[in-house]
Formats: structure tokens, sequence, C-alpha cells
């Protein structure tokens, strides 16, 4: 069912690395819609596979790794297109990046490139996506800067980015990302490497754009806070699974899957009360390459059964809340 | 190749422990071949008397410079010694002063690299700026230079690549434990009181032995063919000790180069095949050891 | 720049300083008297030891060790290297004599392996893994492997004594006048120099492209819908392109000391053939000062390499 404001669906997404002469099944089954204007967040812990899952829609995922089932569809003015089918570096996906999806990444001191200025690597987004003579670009870089609120863009679009700040950095990237107007925006952990305060400029600075553009943006972290905070839509993702997906509210509030619930009693939320205390999870994140039969959190879960040793499959919990759990009617009972 | 990758995941969930590098050693066909190339040359020159009945040294001046047979497999030489027996002999001395060259580089360059590294300080400075000036110099140039000074003997010829060699050991070793350092282990020895030189050698070198088995690999490959060049300049190891190099020495007359092809084509292959037998070891044993390359 | 030019230049100075004193402690402890340099056998035969001692006072052969060398040093800074053992012309004439020899063969050795090595090596980075890459990795540890003079000798046998297309040695011959007549002595040199460092290259760029292709910033690149070829060229090769640019700067001078044994097979007139010749006659001052002019070269060259690599990359040249 695809609701008219779907921008991008992804569809039972399975990703498959063959490094180290092994196969590491990084992504194995997620699933999730992302709607004109709204914020999807993706969280989980580190190495859940969120990364692999935001590169795949851009078909960036690295040598040695590849979709092996699934379907990613962008859903564009022009009719549906489906990236999953596209030549991995071919003229089609390029048309679509950074034109109609952009990608913003955590770390911009390594995500820019050290020998070039801003302003040269704003000015080649516009490069082929449209045609404007070069005096233009620049003019137009500046002010993409400028509303970035990047002091003195005039003299800053010639500078590198090691002259930058650490939050100019990624507002340099942002203005990058935005410079064509891309329908999708996606944010990989974009303020993980930057201060608290940094940190909420960047993200005041994402919901502007969010507004002005009526943008999509795919916002992945692993800080619940920031979910509670800036979230339309939440999928929680356990290595490489979407166990639970749905309004944030109702996420938040209601959590039907084990690993949300665990992972909400684990970290501090904002709004909820101090004296509540906090319980981390038990056990330790399996190995990625000697991964648990049927469901994946079942060696740490207090609701695991014989039945769990079955892949669950996703059941629906109320509208558009979906989780994979054989046992969310009692989790949510508990909760 | 992928779908390949994915029957094996499906059938057998191999989870290969143990001598996870002897296994990716042995995986790298090229490493395999190279041993053993290494192996037969390596073993014909060390049971050479087994091999050929013919002395080195022997000379026969009825036979002199006679073309590959049954009697003499690679023809005589100019004075009628057989080529085969000089070129198996000559194996023993070029190895031995190759290994043992960069088997000395090696003990002085990891036993100050090993302190140094784990100290820092005064000591670990001066090291390095020594070991920056012997690396300034082009090898070849320091190694006549020794040369001239030292006089050519064998002996010499052992302490000259061990002074020239120590410098690119030691800062790898050197560059080794300053990683290790920063471990938490050490740490933890170091708060047990344990002294310097304990830390340091029993419990942080074992750890930096891989990088440094491929160097002392490498540099005896590398030592091997400049052993090679300096005999050949007529520089290295004495003339009337057969080697690779003196062998190939007889070159140098150009009617020999010319017409008396099996005096040093043989063993220039030889040699080649030797030192490149030890460089394909020397990077099966890098991927090997290097847990960031993928196979 | 300029602070960092400064401390690069207190880094080179103290090093040269300490390479000179070393050699001049090698040229002092050399058997033989600096007199003997300059006065010949037969007259130092039927000196008489007074005057002997004389000359040694008129020329501070008696000075304490450290003003020896600081006289010594400041003569050499001068230009003023001393003498030849055995011919008794003064070295800096020997030296910058066979300099452009070898200059001539060490730059066009270099010009065409860092062509073809960078070349190659990008190319293989760029398909990695596949049957180009393996068998140029292996051409390469093949390249290495075989010792230089073998191949020096085995490509005087074909192309010169059986093919008869190039001469086998010299540099030149009489009435030659442009360098295009003496261009054929130089092809075998050149290419058997080069080839062998081909190999060094082309293993070099290739892991210096391989490292920039895993960098962020080429999935950035991609990420704004660049062509495959901007990315890789702009974004991979000109960021891959720096170190070796510092390789290549340093193998210049390092080809002056590598250069010896071809100069050797080839006769080629250069500063590796007259050092061979030196460490041959026991010429221990030609020896020592031809060493310390090759360090000093590789020392100079490098310091410059840095310089340059601080211009291509912005982060040293603004700071
Ligand atoms: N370039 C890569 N090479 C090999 N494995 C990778 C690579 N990138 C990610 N993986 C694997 O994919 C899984 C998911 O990683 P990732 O998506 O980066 O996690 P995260 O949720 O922290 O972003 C991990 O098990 C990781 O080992
Ligand atoms: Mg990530």
């Amino acid at each position: 069912m695809v609701y008219v404001d779907t921008i991008l669906t992804v569809d039972n997404l399975h990703i498959n690395f063959y490094t180290n002469n092994r196969c590491n099944e990084a992504v194995r089954g997620v699933s999730f819609q992302l709607k004109k204007g709204r914020t999807l967040c993706l969280v989980g812990e580190s190495g859940c596979g969120k990364s692999v899952t935001a590169s795949s829609i851009m078909r960036l995922l690295p040598p040695l790794s590849r979709i092996e089932e699934g379907r990613i569809i962008y859903h564009s003015e022009q009719g549906d297109i489906h990236l999953h089918e596209l030549a991995a570096n071919g003229p089609e996906i390029r048309s679509i990046r950074g034109a109609e999806i952009a990608m913003i990444f955590q770390d911009p001191m390594t995500a820019l490139n050290p020998v070039y200025t801003v302003g040269f690597q704003i000015r080649e987004a516009f490069l082929y996506h449209t045609k404007m003579a070069k005096a233009a670009m620049q003019q137009k870089a500046i002010e993409l800067l400028r509303s970035m609120r990047i002091p003195a863009p005039e003299q800053r679009v010639n500078e590198y980015i090691h002259q930058y700040s650490g939050g100019m950095r990624q507002r340099a990237m942002i203005a990058m990302a935005m410079s064509c107007n891309p329908k999708i925006l996606i944010a990989d952990e974009p303020t993980t490497a930057l201060d608290v305060t940094v940190q909420a400029q960047i993200f005041d600075l994402m919901n502007d754009l969010q507004k002005k553009h009526n943008a999509a943006i795919l916002l992945i972290t692993h800080d619940m806070g920031v979910v509670a905070e800036l979230a339309h839509d939440v999928v929680v993702m356990y290595m490489g699974v979407a166990v639970e997906n749905g309004p944030v509210e109702e996420v938040l509030t209601k959590p039907a899957h084990p690993y949300t619930s665990a992972l909400l009693k684990s970290i501090p939320v904002l709004g909820q009360s101090r004296s509540k205390k906090l319980e981390p999870i038990r056990g330790s994140t399996p190995d990625p390459y000697n991964r648990p039969q049927g469901c994946q959190f079942r060696p740490r879960c207090d609701f695991a059964t014989e039945k769990c040793l079955q892949e669950p499959e996703a059941c629906s919990v109320g509208e558009n809340h979906t989780v994979k759990c054989w046992h969310w009617e009692k989790v949510l009972a508990n909760a | 190749m992928d779908r390949l990758k994915m029957l094996e995941k499906e059938g057998l969930l191999k989870s290969r422990q143990g001598s996870r590098a002897v296994g990716k050693f042995l995986q790298n066909k090229l490493a395999v071949l190279g041993l053993m190339v290494f192996a037969v040359i390596l073993l014909a020159s060390v049971f050479a008397p087994l091999i050929t009945k013919y002395d080195p040294a022997m000379i026969d001046l009825r036979s002199r410079l006679s073309p590959p047979s049954w009697q003499h497999l690679f023809g005589t030489d100019k004075l009628g010694r057989d080529v085969f027996a000089r070129v198996l002999y000559g194996g023993r001395i070029s190895i031995l002063v190759g290994f043992g060259g960069a088997l000395g580089a090696a003990l002085v360059g990891v036993s100050l690299g090993t302190y140094a590294g784990y100290k820092g300080g005064w000591l670990d400075r001066i090291l390095l700026r020594v070991s920056e000036i012997f690396m300034a110099f082009p090898q070849i140039i320091l190694v006549l230079l020794l040369v001239s000074i030292l006089g050519q003997s064998l002996w010499n010829l052992l302490v000259i690549f061990t002074i020239t060699g120590w410098g690119s050991v030691y800062r790898m070793t050197r560059s080794q434990m300053l990683s290790i350092r920063e471990e938490e282990y050490v740490q933890a020895l170091k708060a047990f009181g344990l002294s310097d030189a304990l830390i340091a050698y029993k419990h942080m070198l074992p750890n930096a032995l891989g990088p440094i088995m491929v160097n002392l690999t490498l540099s005896t490959a590398m030592f091997i063919l400049e052993e090679t060049a300096l005999s050949f300049l007529g520089l290295g190891v004495p003339l009337h000790i057969p080697t690779w190099g003196n062998i190939l020495n007889a070159a140098q007359d150009l009617t020999i180069l010319q017409e008396a092809w099996w005096i040093w084509v043989p063993v220039g292959i030889v040699i080649s095949a030797f030192v490149l037998s030890i460089n394909f070891i020397g990077d099966g044993l890098r991927d090997a050891v290097d847990p960031t390359q993928q196979g | 720049m300029l602070t960092y030019t400064l401390r690069k230049l207190l880094m080179l100075i103290p090093m040269l300083l300490v390479i000179t004193f070393l050699i001049y402690v090698g040229l002092e402890l050399t058997p033989g008297d600096a007199v003997s340099y300059m006065v010949g056998p037969d007259a130092l035969a039927n000196m008489s030891q007074e005057k002997l001692n004389e000359l040694r006072e008129a020329l501070g052969l008696n000075d304490p060790f450290i003003v020896r060398y600081l006289r010594w040093l400041g003569r050499a800074l001068r230009g003023d290297f001393g003498y030849s053992l055995t011919s008794g012309v003064p070295i800096k004439d020997i030296v910058f004599s066979r300099l452009p020899a070898t200059l001539e063969l060490s730059v066009a050795a270099l010009l065409f392996s860092t062509l073809l090595g960078s070349i190659l090596g990008m190319a293989s980075a760029l398909k990695k893994g596949s049957i180009m890459d393996v068998s140029l990795t292996v051409a390469g540890m093949i390249g290495v492997s075989i010792p230089q003079f073998f191949f020096a000798l085995v490509s005087i046998l074909i192309f010169s004594f059986k093919l008869g297309w190039l001469p086998s040695g010299g540099r030149t011959m009489p009435g030659y006048t442009t360098f295009l007549d003496r261009l054929p002595h130089l092809i075998l040199p050149a290419l058997v120099l080069g080839i062998t460092m081909t190999a060094g290259v082309m293993r070099y760029s290739r892991s210096s492209m391989l490292d920039a292709l895993s960098k962020d910033y080429i999935k950035t690149a991609r990420s704004k819908g660049l062509p495959e070829w901007r990315v890789n060229l702009l974004h991979g090769f000109r960021v891959a392109l720096t170190p070796v640019v510092v390789l290549v700067g340093f193998r210049l001078p390092m080809l002056i000391g590598g250069s010896v044994v071809v100069e050797q097979i080839f006769q080629w007139p250069g500063i590796g053939k007259e050092f061979v010749a030196a460490v041959r006659g026991q010429n221990l001052p030609l020896v020592m000062m031809i060493a310390l002019f090759t360090v000093t070269a590789v020392l100079v060259a490098s310091f410059l390499v840095d310089l340059i690599t601080a211009l291509l990359d912005p982060r040293i040249r603004l700071e």
C-alpha cells in the first residue's frame, strides 16, 4: 500500500558483505516508507546496519557487497524508479544522486576532500545537474553558505575544509547536499562528531530546510533523545533486522519489541522522569559471523521461547506500526 | 564468485580459528609456489656435495669453456670449473650472506627498537636521528663506502649489511611498539611494577613479531641482491670464494658475455628465482599477518 | 608555510653537520697523511722529519681535531673538496665533470619509470582484483627480483650483440655533437634503470591510489552524482598524486647512487662509475667526497620534496 505522499519505499532489503572470504549478512530484512516533509529516524546500536541501509539507497555500497533481495523504489514526479535495479554507477543513478537524493555523512572532516576549496566542492554538485555559468555557480555557492548561517561566505567559499570549525564543516556539508534542492536528504549520524550545542544548531537548520522545501529526511542516529525530538517515524534496527517500525509517539510510548523496550529503559529520554532507573541490556551484541538462529535478539531477550528459533514475521500492532516479534502482545502487556 | 561464497556460507559455517594466519598463507598460491622454489634451491645448496660430484674449485684446463652437457650440466668456465657445482656451492655463501645480513640488521634494529620504542624519550630521539643519517645514504653508496673503509671479506660484508640495514628495522619495530604501548595490558603490566626491559622484550615484543618476520624475509631478498651486485663489481666477497655474484663476475668479460652464456645466464636465473620466491613468501606473510587486509 | 620551511631547514642542517663530521673522521682515519696527498711520494721520501713537521705546522695539521674539522668544513663550503689520491685532480672538478652524464641518465630513467609506473599503478588500483591487476603485481615482483646487472647483461646480449640495434656502452663517440646523436647510447642504460624502478613506483602508486579511493570523500563525490572519471581522477588521483611526487623526488638523488651498477656495466661516464673506480683503487678521499655529495643531494632533495608536498597540500600550505 503506497501513500500518495510516500517518496521512497524500501521493501524487505537484504545486503551481504563478502569481505575476508566470509559472508556477512549486514542487512537482513529492512522495510520502511519515507514520506514527503517528514523525518524518519533509523535507530540502533552501532554495527546494526544503518549506514549500509542508507548507502544502498544511493547505490553507494562498497565493492564486495551487494543487494541480495528486496526493493528500493523512488517515487519521483516522473513515476517510480526502481533504484535497486539500476547499474551501480550508471547514468540513471547519477542523475538522481545529488539532484533528487542527497546525503550528508558523519564526519565532515573526512567526507570533504582536503585538497579542494569548499566552494569547488559545492560547485561540483551543480556541474552535472544544472546548466549554470561558473560565476553563477560561485554566487549560488555563496548564497548556500549564507543560508547555512556561515559568516563571511564570500571569503569562506574559497577556503579549505581544515580552515572551518567542526560545526561549520557540517553546515558546509549540508549546503553541498542541499545545493540542488533534493527531495530526499539522507543524514548518517550528522552530529555524532559535534558538540551538543552545535548539534542543536544543525538540527534546527535541517528542520528549517525541511519546512522550506518539503524534503523528506532519513536521519540515522543511535541517540533516542534525537529520535524523540525530531522524528515523525521510527525504524528500530537490531543486527540488520528492522525489528520495529512506526510513528514516533507509538513506538516510544508503546514499544512492542523487547529490544525497543529494553533500549528505552537503558537510556535517559528527554521528558522522562529522572528518578527512573536505567537498566542496561543484558548480554552483548553477537558476532555478525556467528549469528543466533531465528530472532537475532533471542539470546538477550527475557521473552524468548522455543518459537523464537524461527525468524519472526512482521506483525501489525496498530495503524502503520509493525513489529517483528512472536511475543509482541506479551511485551506490550508487560510495559 | 559471490554465489560460491554464499553457498559456502549456507553449507558450512566455517569458523576458521587457531592458525588463521597459516591458513591464509597457504591459500596464497604465489606464496606457496615461492615456498617450494625457495626450499628446492635452499636444499640443493645445503646438500650440494650429494648432488654434484664436482669440486667447485677444481680447475680442469683440458675442458675449458665447454657448453652444457650431461657431464657438466651448466658447462664449465674459463678455468674448466664445473658451473653447476659452483652455482650450488655459491648458493651457500650467497644465501648465508643475505640471511646473515638481514638477521644481523634485525637483531640490532629490533633490540634497540623494542626498548627505545617502549621507553621513548631522549634515547629514542637520538637513535631515530642516527637511523635517519644512515638511511639518507643511497644503500649501495653506503655499502661501497664501508667496503672501502673496512676492506673486502665475508665477515666484513655481514657487518656492513648489519650497519646499513638496522635503521629501517629500528624504525619499523619502534612504530609497532608505539602502537602496542597504548594497549591496556601494557598499562596493567606497568601497574604490576614489572621492569621496563621485561615488559618490552617479554610481553610486547612477541606481539610485534609478525611485521618483523616480514621485514626479515624481504631484507634477506634485498641483501642477496646486494651481495650479487657487489660481487659482480668485484667488490663483495673475495673472488676465490664461489658466490652467485662472483660467478656472474665472469660476464664482465665481453667474450664470455657473448660466447659462453651458460656461465652467467643460469646463475642469473637462479638468483632471480630465489629472490622472487622470497618476495612471494614475504608478501604472503604480510597478508597473513595483517588483519586489515582482505583475502 | 614560512615556519614550516624554517622547521624543516632546522632539521636538515644538524644532520648535514653530523654527516660531514663523520666523513671527516673517516678521512682522518684513512691511512696516510694529508701531506702525502700534496707532496707526492718521491718528494716525501726525501723529506726530513723536521721539514715534514714544518710543513704539517704550516698546513695546520697539528691543530686540535675540531679546528681541523672546521677548517676543512669551511673549505668544503667554498667548494674546495681536496684532491683525488690517484690523479691529483681536484675532487670538485671530477664530480662536476661527471655529474651531467649521471643526471642525464637518471632523469631519463626517472621520467620513464614515473610515467609508466604511476599510470600502471593507478590503473591497477582502479581495477583491483582483476586479471590485469594481479598480473601487473606479479610482473612488479619479478621486476624487483631480477638483479639489475643481470637484466643489463641480458639486454646488452640481445639488443647490442645479437640484434645490433643499440650500442653496448659509452655515452658518446667522436664526432657526436647533438643530444640526438647520443640518444642511442642512452636508451639501454636508461631503460634498464627505469624498468627496475617502474616496479617500485607502480607498487607505490597502486597503494596510494587504493588508499585515496577508500576515503570518505570519494563516497561524497559519488553522492553528488559525479561521473566515475571525475571521481577517480579529480578526487582519487589528485590526492594519490602527492605521495607519488614525494617518492619520485626522493628517487632522483637516490638514483645517483642507484645508477652505480648500471653506469659500470654500460661504461657510462658518470659519478657512479667514478665511484666504483675510486673504491677499487682505494682512493678514499674521492670515495668519501662522492658519498658526501650524494647524501647532501638526497637531504637537500628531500627538503625540497617536503616543500613541494606542502605546496600541494593546502593543510600545510595555509598553516
Ligand atoms: N566497508 C565494509 N566492509 C565490510 N563490512 C562492512 C563495511 N561496512 C559495514 N560493514 C559491516 O556491515 C555491518 C553494518 O555496518 P554499518 O551499517 O556501518 O553499521 P551502523 O549501524 O553502525 O552504521 C557491520 O557488521 C559491518 O561489519
Ligand atoms: Mg554508521
